[in-house]
């Protein structure tokens, strides 16, 4: 069987996850804008339908011992630093319409603008690399090591899944509305 | 009923119900076989020097990894390069790689020796702790001090111990005099007399 974390299974999951988000017009500039502008809700729909479906599975999976949770990764937090690379993140999303999983699903479908994304990506990781010994104490700054919801909040961990589900739900009916409306 | 609107009553379902089903980590369970233990306690084999520890990080010794288990109220500015932050009750979280190298840091070094006690329990063998903690780390490599009255060996083998601090941004200094000629040798090997003496740890 081959291990979880071979180079060929990423790549499988890569090629659906770009095929999922071609499928949900994810890879079009023009429907990730207008969720900036309140026009198009389809990639607030998909992802928080990703982030609900995946949470739901990893919280009722693991209590039922079918996946170990303990052993899902959880990225380090770095609060300020991570909060201004989100602004950054956002400003590059708004200006080419894409992020660097939906630009390069663009670029696969042969899209201008998912390659220029794409390309813009690769010098913004070298640029980064390159004033990393500048940038560093800063980059380091506010850290409060691997912290999840439920450690943030205080609260037991299937009161933020249900919290989660419920917030979620809400605002699809939201949106719902407003897509009538207008 | 459409399939979006079933999904979404099957995801409120399930979201309304998570709050008592309890929690989704398992508990850890783990043994200890003490006269293992004691022996690799005994041989010293449990703990790294601040000096090793620097040396270590500076070779970019392969899997090493250095977990910090200081709250948000310890952080004192000093904080070891590259260390990961993980809170000492989610000990039973942190799975190592194979290959990987702990070495668990905290501010004294007590916890961090509680800690390796329990992550000896859980099986894993490469796990070490910085045995003076942080304050270690702030006084050997963040700030050594050179006895003022230092002989010429001592201050050659505190430059040693010099480099590395200031790799680490570190501020070496000289200390007061100490009054026996500085006979001692630098920080990470016998190190008595030249470097002021400290006392750490458990």
């Amino acid at each position: 069987m081959m291990p979880s974390d071979s180079p060929l299974v990423a790549f499988g999951i890569g090629i659906a996850f770009g095929v999922a988000l071609e499928r949900a017009g994810l890879a079009h500039a023009p429907t990730l804008a207008g969720q900036f502008y309140f026009t198009d809700f389809t990639v607030f729909k998909v992802m928080f339908s990703a982030l609900v479906t995946a949470m739901l599975g990893a919280f009722w999976l693991s209590r039922l011992g079918v996946i170990e949770l303990a052993a899902v990764h959880v990225p380090q937090t770095w609060l300020l630093p991570q909060v201004v690379g989100g602004l950054v993140f956002g400003l590059g999303f708004v200006v080419s319409g894409l992020c660097p999983g939906t630009g390069c699903a663009a670029a696969a479908s042969g899209r201008l603008d998912g390659l220029s994304t794409v390309l813009g990506m690769f010098v913004g990781v070298l640029a980064t690399g390159w004033a990393y010994p500048m940038l560093e104490p800063f980059l380091v700054r506010t850290a409060y090591g691997p912290l999840t919801l439920p450690q943030a909040l205080g609260v037991p961990y299937g009161v933020v899944v249900c919290g989660v589900v419920v917030v979620a739900l809400g605002a699809f009916r939201l949106v719902e509305w407003q897509e009538r409306r207008t | 009923m459409s399939a979006p609107r079933a999904l979404g009553y099957a995801a409120l379902a399930l979201g309304l119900a998570a709050p008592f089903a309890g929690s989704p980590y398992g508990s850890a369970r783990g043994r200890i076989d003490v006269d293992e233990l004691a022996g690799v306690v005994a041989r010293g084999e449990d703990h790294v020097e601040a000096i090793d520890l620097a040396q270590r990080i500076r070779a970019r010794q392969p899997g090493l990894r250095v977990i910090d288990l200081r709250t948000n109220e310890e952080l004192d500015g000093y904080a070891i390069p590259g260390a990961e932050r993980h809170a000492i009750d989610a000990l039973s979280r942190l799975h190592p790689a194979p290959g990987d190298t702990l070495v668990l840091v905290s501010q004294a070094g007590a916890h961090a020796a509680q800690a390796w006690v329990l992550l000896r329990a859980l099986g894993w063998r490469q796990v070490y702790f910085l045995r003076g903690g942080m304050d270690e780390w702030r006084d050997e490599v963040m700030r050594p001090e050179l006895a003022a009255d230092a002989d010429e060996h001592a201050r050659r083998a505190f430059e040693v111990v010099a480099d590395l601090s200031r790799y680490f941004g570190g501020a070496p200094g000289i200390g007061p005099a100490r009054g026996d000629g500085g006979s001692g040798a630098p920080p990470g090997g016998e190190r008595k007399g030249a470097v002021r003496p400290r006392r750490y740890g458990c």
